[in-house]
């Protein structure tokens, strides 16, 4: 059994309309996605905005509403509603894209952090104030800063205190929403490389959602490929960088820039491949209302979304 | 957008029977009902106990709110215990002197409104300027009954250029000029006064309108074309500015509904405010809901107005 | 550690609050008008409070034939009233009683509003249609006759109930105003991030959410006093406030609606008229300026 897996996860909103203000049609924001997670792993889930990437993730920590399917967590269906008040949500924690309105600009860093400890944990003023500069030092801030407000301090910094609000139950899974994307570039390689140490010291398991194929290729043991609420492709980071099948993947690889001068040429064909096959056979790869196919096995752990076997030389 | 306006139609229905629930549980709170004043309290008991039945004071309230909401609707609002008349003949009378103190209240509000509102925003910070704005910071702040008995005092009192009361000078004929006349040198001050004082959110509003639209692109882009300036403000501003203050129009309604019961108490002019406030006093309940009644659908219609009128001017609003 | 407890009390006071209240404050004594207003406004509360304690009332409002409708003089700084009742005794105490409704009326709205509006645009969705439907009904329907019409019929009429019909007619508005900000901020990552942490949904509603919306909740109610000051006298002048034994603002500007002491015997009214008027006109200074500092763009310096 997986550590996490999701089955045929639909998240649907509502439009409503007409006279009587009735629901009238809706949007499918996460539209029958299926994928497994294993424990201490990253799975990265990349898409463009409006994929449902985000959705996805929200949906599991349960933020937006499950329309069907099942979230099974360590064995327990987070999805069935006998388990809203399962205790599990101490496991599951989040990292949010945006560090300035991720931290509530009324409350003390202190507050701030100790407050999923106040929800789990009885603990003495010392105690979690010890606690909270405990989890300070482990994400690199100073002790000291646990009574200043969050607009004190920097994006990058800010991210820190939001991870260390993540971690301070010792949950087993984190879902970060592009974690780093509101982040300085230059900033952007410190918190990740920070996140991969926290990982191995803490046995955590990452759900790495973001827009950025390069940055999930630096963090993710596996990735699945998100294009208007379906999975186009899901792949060990292996499979879908050196054997992409669909073309949305091709093209997102292919977009990729290579510092390597000696590869240059090659990626420039790469590249014209790519274009050439999106120009003609685009159209082939998704169904009559443009969604992508059920995924098919490539390999043992290679799947795509392909029409037909034969399509693909 | 007929799909908004029909939508919002449909919500005033429900507020109408809302309103005259709640109006039948304020009669029904009231001491006494449409009998204590009708019946001598010296009759005898067992009499009276058999006048209720007959008139079905006994019923249950859900039969008693329907009769009275069905004879309601076909005019009939009771009978006056102190005038002997019916409510509906008594609200007649001075339903019309409040509609006329209305009307020209509205047309005193934007006679001041729409001159004060344009220069104010056409000359932005400039002395003009200032001035028109000190003048809505002051009204803003000040109630309206003292307004008015300042007005009344000053104007009425001391310098005597108007009546301090009633609606006509008695002893003139109905139908003469000299009545009609009459009648208007009564509505000026009260009119005036309530219109000085509302007219205020109506400029401020209109002022910042303007200032608003006159650093939009298209203001910008006439100016760029090389249209004259009083053709970008005669053509563009106003025009664009001028719609928005129609969607207030309704809100004025209702505001003027509060304010009539102050204007006429101080005026003691003969309107719907003045009636609630003696029928109160005097006890005659059957007066005083219909009175309220009447109003709360005023109030009612008067939202509706601005909803639709905003929905015509305004696209945005016609999506919620 | 020992020494990071030390300094617990001294870091506190070293980090302020982004726009807290301290960015209000400022805001105030940058504007002079504001500052003028809010001195004044401590003055009289201050002047009201003490010297009426120190007033007898009986002895005010005891009828004295004597010595009906007096000018001023030496004796009675502002003159009587028709019952020989001394005019600057009954102003005072007129002030007390109205700025204490006032604010009595102002804090009962804010609480019920503020909760109101919370919980409803908190969560939303179906529950928060139709209470505001109920609350556009309760907005759209005319205030003034109605609470005219509740003061006329509600038995055993008095100071507490007069406060209780104002307040069950005037929460709406802050009600509206909150929960529509609630809606905002309850999208918000923080107010979600709460929700993944385990936090419970009241704990967030006032916990993360109520202190986001301290200074609109300070704005609104400062401007609802200025009204509520403005809208007691009203009713008091009409005769539907205050109870008779006890003198309010508008009390003493009823006695104008006698056309004899409207024109011969200002003293009556007058003062009490430009009482109210600078009272209001204050508040609402202090108010608008509250308004501004909210606003960062409209903030002088």
């Amino acid at each position: 059994m997986a550590f996490l897996e999701i089955n045929d996860l639909h998240v649907h909103f509502p439009i409503k309309g007409g006279i009587l203000n009735r629901t009238i049609d809706s949007v499918k924001a996460v539209n029958g996605v299926s994928f497994q997670v294993e424990q201490g792993k990253t799975y990265g889930l990349v898409g463009e905005s409006g994929s449902g990437k985000t959705t996805t993730g929200r949906a599991i920590i349960g933020l937006n509403e499950i329309t069907s399917g099942q979230v099974i967590f360590e064995g327990n269906d987070l999805a069935a509603t006998e388990n809203k008040k399962l205790d599990v949500k101490r496991d599951v924690q989040m990292i949010f894209q945006d560090p300035y309105s991720s931290l509530n600009p009324k409350k003390r860093v202190l507050d701030i952090v100790a407050e999923p400890l106040r929800n789990y944990e009885k603990l003495s003023r010392s105690q979690e104030v010890e606690r909270v500069a405990d989890l300070l030092e482990k994400v690199g801030l100073s002790p000291e800063s646990i009574f200043k407000y969050p607009h004190e301090f920097s994006g990058g910094q800010r991210q820190r205190i939001g991870i260390a609000r993540a971690i301070a139950l010792k949950p087993k899974l984190i879902i970060a929403d592009e974690p780093v994307s509101a982040l300085d570039v230059s900033v952007q390689a410190q918190v990740l490389n920070f996140m991969r140490e926290i990982q191995k010291e803490l046995n955590l398991t990452y759900l790495f959602i973001s827009h950025d194929l390069g940055i999930v290729k630096h963090m993710s043991d596996r990735i699945g490929i998100m294009y208007k609420g379906r999975f186009v492709e899901e792949g060990d980071t292996e499979d879908i960088f050196s054997n992409p099948q669909h073309i949305y993947t091709k093209r997102l690889v292919a977009a990729i820039p290579d510092i390597n001068p000696k590869n240059r040429d090659a990626q420039k064909k790469f590249r014209e491949e790519v274009q050439l096959e999106y120009q003609k056979d685009y159209g082939r790869y998704f169904d009559e209302k443009g969604l992508a196919f059920n995924l098919r096995n490539i390999s043992q752990t290679h799947l795509a979304a392909l029409p037909e076997i034969g399509v693909v030389e | 957008m007929w799909k908004f306006i029909v939508r919002r139609i449909i919500i005033t229905l429900p507020q109408i029977l809302l309103l005259s629930l709640f109006v039948f549980l304020l009669a029904q709170l009231m001491p006494g009902d449409a009998l204590t004043g009708l019946v001598d309290p010296n009759l005898d008991p067992a009499q009276i106990a058999l006048q209720r039945e007959r008139l079905g004071l006994n019923n249950p309230w859900y039969v008693q709110y329907y009769d009275w909401i069905t004879s309601a609707l076909q005019g009939d609002l009771g009978q006056s215990f102190r005038y002997k008349m019916d409510v509906t003949d008594i609200i007649a009378q001075r339903l019309v002197n409040t509609f006329w103190l209305s009307l020209l209240t509205l047309i005193f509000t934007y006679m001041i409104a729409i001159p004060l509102g344009i220069t104010s925003g056409r000359f932005n910070d400039t002395f003009r300027d200032q001035m028109i704005v000190g003048y809505t910071y002051v009204g803003f702040a000040t109630p309206l009954f003292i307004f008015a008995l300042l007005l009344l005092w000053l104007l009425g009192f001391n310098f005597g250029w108007f009546p301090t009361g009633g609606s006509v000078q008695p002893g003139l004929t109905p139908g003469t000029l000299d009545y009609v006349l009459s009648k208007l040198h009564h509505l000026i001050l009260p009119a005036l006064s309530m219109a000085l004082i509302t007219t205020v959110s109506t400029v401020q509003y209109l002022r910042s309108e303007i200032i608003d639209t006159k650093q939009k692109e298209f203001i910008l882009t006439a100016r760029a074309k090389g249209a004259s300036e009083s053709r970008v403000y005669n053509r563009h501003i106003f025009r664009n500015s001028l719609l928005p203050i129609a969607a207030l129009f309704g809100f004025e309604i209702t505001g003027l509904i509060g304010g009539t019961v102050f204007i006429e108490r101080i005026y003691s002019y003969p309107g719907m405010g003045l009636l609630l406030l003696e029928s109160i006093s005097q006890r005659d309940y059957s007066v005083v809901v219909a009175v309220v009644l009447l109003f709360g659908i005023a109030s009612i219609i008067g939202a509706l107005l601005s909803d639709i009128i905003l929905s015509l001017v305004d696209p945005r609003i016609r999506i919620k | 550690m020992n020494e990071l407890k030390l300094d617990v009390k001294k870091e506190k006071k070293a980090h302020r609050s982004q726009s807290g209240l301290n960015i209000l404050w400022r805001e105030i004594v940058r504007d002079k008008l504001a500052l003028v207003s809010l001195i004044f406004l401590a003055v009289i509360t201050t002047t009201v409070f003490v010297v009426s304690g120190l007033l007898d009332l009986n002895e005010i409002v005891r009828v004295d034939l004597f010595a009906i409708y007096e000018p001023p003089s030496e004796n009675f700084w502002l003159g009587t009233d028709y019952g020989g009742r001394d005019i600057f005794g009954q102003l005072i105490i007129g002030t007390r009683n109205s700025l204490a409704i006032g604010f009595a009326v102002t804090l009962m709205t804010g609480i019920i509003g503020v909760s109101f509006g919370l919980i409803t645009g908190y969560f939303g969705g179906q529950t928060d249609n139709m209470l505001m439907r109920i609350v556009d009904f309760f907005q759209i329907l005319p205030f003034l006759m109605v609470v005219i019409v509740f003061v006329a019929i509600v038995p055993n009429y008095g100071i507490v109930e007069f406060s209780l019909i104002m307040t069950g007619f005037l929460w709406m508005g802050i009600a509206r105003i909150i929960r529509s900000k609630t809606l905002q901020e309850r999208e918000l990552d923080y107010a979600q991030a709460s929700q993944t942490l385990g936090t419970p949904r009241w704990k967030i509603m006032f916990g993360q959410i109520l202190p986001n919306l301290s200074s609109l909740i300070i704005v609104t109610m400062t401007l609802n006093l200025a009204a509520n000051i403005g809208l007691e006298s009203g009713l008091s002048f009409l005769g539907f406030g205050f109870p008779e034994r006890m003198p309010s603002l508008g009390t003493l500007l009823s006695y104008a609606t006698n056309p004899q002491t409207l024109e011969n015997r200002w003293w009556i009214w007058m003062p009490a008229a430009i009482l109210i008027f600078l009272l209001m006109l204050s508040v609402r200074n202090v108010g608008e300026a509250l308004k501004r500092a909210t606003d960062a763009r409209q903030r002088r310096g």
